[in-house]
């Protein structure tokens, strides 16, 4: 047997430890077979056969389940295993004493990576302490989901303040003297930039074909972020080009691509989404570890395979004036001024200043305001920047929309909130308290993963979407992976989401007697949290 | 006993809603089964009364009343209205006869569970809404000679309703808009176009039943409203449909996979980059589903035999004294390379990607 010494990364310094059931397990090989961490393997082990002292001892050999240790194959308690084992003889524990974060850097000299949200969780949500108060009870009637008609639709697009429309009046003409800027109406919820690459290609033609499926076939006008990994070539020629919102992040991966493909597209795209920071990991760039470059993604993305990390802010842009001119500027061009173009930001103290600062842009061509908050998920990010950085959505996304609101100038500027959404299971209600805070909509991309299987949380299960061996096929681009993931299911599984919470917000919208979105009603809203209250400036009830 | 008639005006004095009810009720217990009501405006006029003969009939003769004409009306009451009257004629109507010559306004024959409601002309928006059929009770119905406002029919829960459709070539629906939402059972027969109606219903063709019915019917509302002239125009049953409840089955929608073979792009959108016939691997299956693959070393190999006996999936077969593992029985457990006791099997990570 080999030596055992301090110094070297043991089973107790794990974050989870596998509990295995000798006397349950038929030695099938399922739980070894699915593991695509290599977390577990079959492994012999001694038994000592006499129990008479006065013998020397005698040995025998048996079959087990052993889990392996190692900071390339250590069990992440995705539990699969648990769920292939037919007899319930094995799992995954947390070890809540375990040592590896710091025993990682200490052995590696590298920063702790990972995928997923925050998972420090130490405030609390915002959200959940917020309830919808204002109910109509005979000072206006309540509306009914299943009679009344409702309109969940939301600006996408820079709107302006009617002195600006630019109206003359000619004789008994009215003329329009002006362009006005592109704008859409699109339902209230993004499926958000999760880009090639970072999530398996059926994964991201999934969402794809469940925005194609809800808009053609449910009549929502949903709308989804590509993410800044590419596009296909087929998708950009297709007339489904029309529901997707294109990405420009600081990699520019793909856009040659884009532009190369402009001449043959037969709709415009619904947006583009200049991104400048992620709620996930706010000043940081994008993040794809080698092991998940394959060879699909080096080509659309024009890379080697290799890590890839985007800069942290957009080469050449050093200021927000700067960067209406050269983005903004650009990317309407683009598309010669027909489709909105809009930012997306992590939120930040700073937040505020930037909204203001677009608000002032003198050539009408911000189409729109993202804000990702703190709890935002990724498929790859440092851990610290995870855990520690960023800054909750709810008053953030507050604050821009009353700072417009003091220049009267809310919804010029669509604000479009996300990071955390449906993080505790009601994602129509974190989208409707937030729409009454301000927001015209709300994007998501973790839920998204989520809904498709995914089996991680945000109390350091799994997370290991950066790694490329998720086990659910969602964030791998190994093929034995990917194609565990059934994407028929999982477009049907988003549609059938969508639909339940697009009744969920009626559900909402309904008793404060709302047909139209709420957005800004922040009288429909109450706390009884007194800070929360004063903070956002809503309603305190006890 | 004669008819008792009621002038509710008097110089310039109008007598009140509540006035006129105790009026009627007072008559009513004093044996006066035949009402004729000159009214301005007055309520409920016609409604929860009964002869203190059950074997008589109630009858009332009105006109110019208020709301809620024939409200809570009962079996042996019967009202005629002569001309039109405003909204919720025969709200809750439990069995009585009401006949407008004109026009009904909003929610008339709202809740309506039995009895029958004339209408000679068209009825406002969310009418017939909430009708339901008590089976112990007659089946409630509901004429309109034109047409009804929108929403009009919402949570229908059982009873006939008839919209004839008359004079409304100008109406792209003679059932308003979003009509039958939430409804979920009775039949509503319709004359003429109807657009936007809720998902929850769907428009049939009739059957010989509903021809019979329709064609007695009519004659029946026709003579009531005294418009027996139109019989010939309405009865001309290939203008007529039925709206009922949606059959579960066709309320389904579209299955997504069916969209994607039929409408997505064809070969998916990475068929550029990969080839992907969107099989699903199962979970520990074998094949290319591996995570790991054996690999069988011949040098190192004994024969002894052990990986054939303790392979779960009787994958490993020896063929003169070389081994292999078959590929559609291997799930890649790795228990050949635990056991081997010179390591002639290794595990080789299957690192495969998806891939043209």
């Amino acid at each position: 047997m080999a030596a055992v010494k301090v110094n070297e990364l043991h089973k107790e310094d794990l974050p989870w430890i596998i509990e295995y059931d000798e006397s349950k397990c038929i030695q099938c090989g399922k739980c070894t077979a699915v593991c695509s961490f290599g977390a577990i393997s079959p492994a012999v082990e001694m038994r000592k056969k006499s129990g008479n002292i006065n013998e020397k001892n005698t040995y025998e050999k048996t079959l087990v389940i052993k889990q392996n240790v190692g900071f390339e194959n250590h069990c992440v308690g995705c539990g699969m295993c648990a769920n292939v084992c037919p007899n319930g003889a094995i799992k995954a524990v947390r070890n809540f004493d375990d040592r590896y974060a710091i025993r990682y850097r200490a052995e590696k000299g590298e920063s702790l990576k990972r995928g997923g949200r925050s998972n420090l969780n130490t405030e609390g949500r915002t959200l959940d302490k917020i309830k919808i108060g204002r109910i109509s009870q005979m000072t206006d009637p309540s509306l009914d989901p299943v009679r009344h008609t409702f309109e969940i639709k939301t600006p996408f697009g820079r709107v302006l303040s009617a002195d600006k429309l630019g109206f003359e009046v000619d004789g008994n003409k009215i003329m329009q003297t002006k362009p006005l800027p592109p704008n859409r109406w699109i339902y209230p919820i993004i499926f958000g930039d999760m880009s090639i690459g970072a999530i398996s290609s059926r994964m991201w033609e999934a969402i794809a074909i469940a925005t194609a499926y809800l808009n053609e076939k449910m009549g929502i006008p949903i709308r989804m972020g590509t993410g800044e990994g590419g596009v296909p070539v087929s998708l950009l020629k297709s007339r489904y080009l029309k529901y997707m919102i294109l990405q420009i992040a600081s990699g520019h991966f793909g856009w040659n691509r884009i532009v190369e493909t402009m001449p043959e597209m037969i709709e415009d795209p619904a947006g583009i989404l200049i991104k400048i920071g992620q709620g996930a990991k706010p000043g940081d760039g994008g993040l794809l570890l080698a092991n998940k470059v394959s060879k699909y993604v080096q080509e659309i993305r024009g890379v080697p395979k290799a890590d890839l990390m985007s800069p942290p802010t957009h080469q050449g842009l050093y200021s927000i004036e700067e960067s209406v001119q050269k983005m903004f500027l650009s990317m309407n061009a683009a598309f010669n001024f027909r489709v909105p173009v809009a930012i997306k930001v992590a939120a930040s103290v700073t937040s505020v200043a930037v909204y203001n600062n677009l608000l002032r842009d003198p050539y009408n061509i911000v189409g729109g305001f993202f804000i990702d908050g703190f709890a935002g998920g990724t498929g790859a990010a440092h851990e610290i920047s995870l855990n520690h950085t960023g800054h909750p959505i709810t008053s953030k996304l507050r604050d821009c929309y009353l700072a417009a609101v003091h220049q009267g100038r809310q919804g010029e500027i669509p604000l479009f909130a996300g990071g955390g959404l449906g993080q505790t299971g009601s994602f129509a209600a974190d989208a409707f308290k937030l729409i009454c805070l301000g927001a015209n909509g709300v994007f998501t991309g973790r839920l998204l993963l989520q809904i498709a299987g995914c089996c991680g949380n945000d109390t350091e299960k799994c997370n290991a979407c950066s790694t490329g061996n998720c086990p659910a096929g969602l964030t791998s681009q190994r093929e034995c992976l990917t194609k565990r993931l059934d994407i028929d299911k999982v477009a049907e599984n988003l549609v059938n989401f969508i639909v339940a919470t697009d009744m969920e917000l009626k559900k909402l919208m309904g008793p404060v007697g709302c047909s139209t979105l709420p957005i800004g009603r922040s009288d429909a809203l109450i706390t009884v949290d007194k800070h929360i209250a004063r903070r956002l400036d809503i309603q305190y009830s006890i | 006993m004669e008819r008792f008639k009621i002038e509710t005006l008097k110089n310039e004095n109008r007598m009140s809603t509540q006035e006129l009810l105790q009026l009627i009720q007072a008559k009513i217990d004093e044996g006066y089964t035949d009402f004729e009501i000159n009214g301005c405006g007055q309520h409920n006029i016609g409604g929860s009364s009964w002869a203190r003969d059950r074997s008589k009939t109630l009858s009332f003769l009105v006109r110019n009343p208020g709301q809620r004409v024939g409200a809570m009306g009962m079996k042996g009451t019967r009202i005629i209205v002569e001309g039109s009257v405003p909204a919720d004629t025969g709200w809750l109507n439990s069995g009585a006869e009401i006949i407008v010559k004109g026009d009904s306004g909003d929610t008339t024959a709202h809740c309506a569970a039995s009895g029958e409601i004339y209408i000679g002309g068209r009825v406002g928006t969310r009418s017939g809404a909430l009708m339901k059929h008590d089976p112990r009770f007659k089946i409630p119905e509901f004429w309109v000679l034109k047409n009804t406002g929108s929403y009009s029919f919402e949570f229908m829960g059982g009873g006939i309703a008839i919209v004839c459709g008359y004079e409304c070539e100008e109406f792209d629906s003679v059932l308003g808009k979003g009509s039958c939402g939430g409804m979920v059972g009775g039949t509503i027969f319709v004359r003429g176009k109807v657009e936007n109606l809720s998902h929850c219903v769907e428009i049939l063709n009739l059957d010989e039943k509903d021809i019979e019915f329709l064609h007695s019917g009519l004659k029946r509302f026709l003579d009531k409203i005294g418009r027996s002239e139109l019989f010939n125009k309405l009865t001309d049953f290939s203008e007529w449909h039925k709206i009922q409840t949606r059959a579960e089955a066709v309320k389904k929608r579209m299955p997504v996979a069916e969209f994607r073979q039929k409408e997505w792009i064809s070969g998916g959108i990475f068929g550029d980059f990969i080839t992907d016939d969107y099989a699903v691997y199962e979970l520990a299956g074998t094949g290319d589903a591996r995570c790991r693959i054996p690999q069988w070393d011949k040098k190192l190999c004994i024969g002894c035999d052990i990986c054939v006996k303790n392979c779960p999936q009787n994958a490993i077969f020896s063929d003169e004294k070389v081994y292999h593992s078959e590929d559609n029985k291997c799930i890649g457990c790795g228990i050949c390379a635990a056991l081997c006791p010179r390591q002639a099997w290794k595990m080789v990570e299957n690192n495969r990607e998806i891939t043209k």
